[in-house]
């Protein structure tokens, strides 16, 4: 049961990080784009929370309590190791949050559109007009 | 359409694929029951070598702050350069900020209703005081700095939303303030990692020189003032209305 429900998961986030790939390649909207962007880069944290998921039953945040023995806490702990290095991806994947929405805001506010097509036409005239 | 077929069946095909090799032949190992090496070196070291690790019972902060401490610093250093890039890209030059605070007077002065800005008020007080505890424990439980930091910037976006940016702006939190605030949370970072090098002759982010838990605290206070004034910062500057920046900008643009 709960390796089906362990591969059940799994695939729902997988199939989350197609969709997101997919949403990215076919959507021409740079709000859409941004989204999808999101919805995989949140799929792959979710995947790296999962791998350090230890299937022992009474399981422990990896946080030291007073009352636990040392040999207990490590046999029931989770691994840090993902959780860490997902702490770091969400802080860099807000950073660039912040900063493509604004540069796709200020485009808007400029030209108008958020189209990707017609983003390629405005910025290609321009440059062969200047050129 | 073509191409549009192709893409998506090859999509399809890949995550299919996958599909099989997760759910067939385990090959991300997941649901075991005993740890990794890395782990277990992590779990065993984070906090029983006194003097050697930055004194955290929480081993995902030990690690974040000691194993991974330049990695960590470095990631705040990022979101400083991508607050700066909005900010850089959003800022007007004095003259047509100017021109923005005249058409900003002029407008009708709108918030939500009661019931709206009752609820929010109430709200609000909660949201912060648990940032609070998410970040100021954060040495201690799970969360810390940046977590803290999103949540209050959640506060400040209900705030946004419920009454206006004007509102704000009156009880004197201007674009000035948030971002003097949130130099002085880079400066509290700046100060904790180099105490160390000045206060023992250690090394650059030696935080377990520090005495008790000081280091780890003052980190994790200075990324949660640093979080929520970005936040706020870039907030205030697309809290001004759209029209506003338009007439503005595109008047440049003749």
């Amino acid at each position: 049961m709960i390796s089906f429900l362990l591969a059940y998961v799994t695939i729902t986030l997988f199939a989350m990080v197609f969709l997101g790939i997919y949403g990215v390649v076919t959507r021409s909207n740079l709000i859409k784009k941004i989204i999808m962007l999101n919805v995989m880069g949140d799929a792959i944290n979710m995947l790296f929370i999962l791998i350090g998921y230890r299937l022992v039953f009474p399981v422990f945040p990896p946080i030291y309590e007073r009352h636990l023995t040392f040999r207990e806490f490590i046999e029931r702990a989770v691994d840090p190791v993902p959780q860490a290095l997902v702490l770091t991806a969400v802080v860099i994947g807000m950073a660039m949050n912040i900063l493509l929405t604004t540069y796709a805001i200020q485009f808007y506010r400029l030209h108008g559109t958020i189209d990707a097509r017609d983003i390629a036409e405005i910025v290609g005239g321009e440059g062969n007009e200047s050129a | 359409m073509k191409r549009d077929v192709v893409v998506a069946v090859s999509f399809l095909l890949a995550f299919l694929f996958i599909a099989y090799a997760v759910a067939s032949k385990n090959v991300l190992g997941l649901g075991g029951t005993d740890l990794r090496p890395l782990g277990e070196f992590y779990l065993s070291h984070a906090f029983a070598h006194e003097g050697l690790t930055s004194h955290s019972p929480e081993v995902v902060t030990a690690i974040v702050w000691n194993y991974r401490g330049f990695d960590t610093l470095f990631e705040t250093f990022v979101f400083f350069l991508a607050i700066m890039g909005a900010l850089s890209v959003l800022r007007l030059d004095e003259e047509q900020l100017k021109q923005a605070r005249e058409l900003e007077a002029t407008m009708p002065h709108r918030q939500m209703d009661l019931i709206v800005r009752a609820t929010t008020k109430l709200v609000v007080v909660m949201i912060v005081s648990i940032s609070a505890s998410i970040a100021l424990h954060g040495h201690l439980t799970p969360g810390g700095g940046f977590q803290g930091g999103s949540a209050m910037a959640v506060a400040a976006l209900l705030l946004f939303v419920a009454f206006s940016k004007f509102t704000l702006e009156r009880k004197g939190l201007t674009l000035g303030h948030t971002i003097s605030a949130y130099a002085l949370g880079l400066a509290l970072i700046l100060a904790t990692v180099l105490a160390p090098v000045f206060l023992y002759g250690g090394r650059v982010l030696q935080i377990n020189l520090l005495p008790g838990e000081t280091g780890l605290f003052n980190l994790d206070v200075g990324e949660y003032t640093a979080v929520t004034f970005g936040f706020l910062t870039i907030f205030l500057i697309l809290g001004i209305p759209e029209w506003i920046f338009k007439v503005v900008l595109r008047r440049e643009l003749k």
